[in-house]
């Protein structure tokens, strides 16, 4: 500043601007502190063939690349059987019998008898019997002409009945049981 | 010409073993073809695949199926006493086919007399002169009239044989033969 710009400033409060024409001015250069790391794995493909299950509890040295790891770090990601001991696998199919053993025993069966109960509690119109005698059981129907022979089941008051296997008769009938009154006197049957 | 054969079908057994018969009679009640199957073992893998079904499995297309295939005579109604082979037996042999049981009830006017009952398919059946009346099941689908002509099939034959009869003979045989004889 001369004196001619300070007895200006003072005196009249005027300050000479000066303009500069074609001011330029770089860019400050911005730099960032932080830094980038760059990282690289070792993940090498490993393949170890082994003849044997390799016992696990021994110290097994491994290296990739030249970089030696420690055997603890590896994992076996996946395993390939390269042998294996061939074997028959048997199949078991389900199935139920659809065909049943049949048998036709008939002749056994024709021999078996009938059976027929008594029925008097449902008959109402009974036959008229003499003072001494009452009627103890009535069993029907029975082809009469066919029967072969009768036996009484005491202990469940069945007819039990036989019938000739060739009789071609169909007239059927009953039969009752009469009893009658007075010592000696024997039961008796008499078809109706 | 219709015969006058009456088949009697008996299918019995628990989980672990089913056998069946079935006897087919004459006028008289007199055996005129018998069948039964070798008892069937289902092993407990059968019994697990199948479930709570295989009862009903077994009966319909093992049992039931081997005894329709092995009889020799045809009759002219089936009588069956278990509802669980009621239908199958009348789709299988396309055969009249009735479920009869005795009943607790009076006996009707007289023989042949059919009395409707709440059930729907089930009747009162008044098949013999002395006794009381059977209760009839028909299979789904059955009409009127086919019940009517299965109560004169049963009508007519009670006068010559006991209609339920069959059954105990059925029971017996089967027990007699289940001894060992074949």
């Amino acid at each position: 500043m001369g004196i001619r710009d300070f007895l200006a400033r003072t005196i009249t409060g005027n300050i000479k601007v000066y303009t500069i024409d074609d001011f330029r001015m770089d860019k400050p250069e911005v730099m960032r502190l932080n830094s980038r790391v760059r990282t690289e794995k070792i993940n090498p493909e490993i393949d170890i063939a082994v003849t044997r299950a390799p016992n696990f509890t021994r110290k097994i040295k491994c290296s990739a690349e030249n970089v030696k790891i420690s055997g603890l770090k590896v994992k076996t990601r996946n395993y390939r059987i390269k042998r294996y001991v061939k074997q028959d696998v048997k199949v078991h199919k389900f199935s139920i019998k659809k065909k049943i053993q049949t048998y036709s025993p008939l002749k056994q069966v024709q021999a078996l008898p009938q059976e027929r109960k008594n029925l008097l509690k449902y008959i109402k119109n009974r036959p008229k019997t003499a003072a001494n005698e009452m009627i103890l059981a009535w069993y029907g129907p029975i082809v009469e002409g066919a029967v072969i022979k009768l036996a009484l089941n005491k202990q469940r008051g069945t007819l039990l009945v036989w019938y000739n296997p060739g009789s071609r008769k169909l007239k059927a009938r009953n039969v009752y049981l009469i009893r009658r009154l007075g010592l000696g006197e024997k039961p008796e049957w008499r078809w109706v | 010409m219709a015969n006058n054969l009456l088949g009697y079908i008996l299918i019995e057994g628990t989980e672990t073993q089913l056998r069946g018969a079935t006897l087919i009679t004459d006028a008289k009640g007199f055996p005129e073809d018998f069948t039964r199957t070798e008892p069937f073992r289902p092993d407990q893998l059968a019994r697990i695949l199948y479930g709570n079904s295989f009862g009903k499995y077994a009966k319909e297309s093992l049992i039931l199926e081997s005894l329709l295939d092995a009889v020799e005579k045809q009759p002219q109604l089936w009588i069956c006493n278990d509802s669980e082979i009621l239908t199958p037996l009348h789709e299988k042999s396309r055969i009249k086919t009735v479920l009869l049981e005795e009943s607790p009830h009076v006996p009707l006017d007289a023989a042949g007399h059919i009395e409707t009952t709440a059930d729907p398919g089930v009747f009162l059946l008044q098949v013999e002169a002395n006794g009381a009346p059977l209760r009839a099941e028909f299979p789904d689908g059955t009409r009127s009239d086919e019940v009517e002509q299965v109560a004169l099939i049963l009508t007519e034959a009670a006068e010559t044989m006991s209609i339920l009869e069959p059954f105990t003979r059925l029971q017996r045989a089967m027990n007699f033969l289940a001894t060992g004889a074949k």
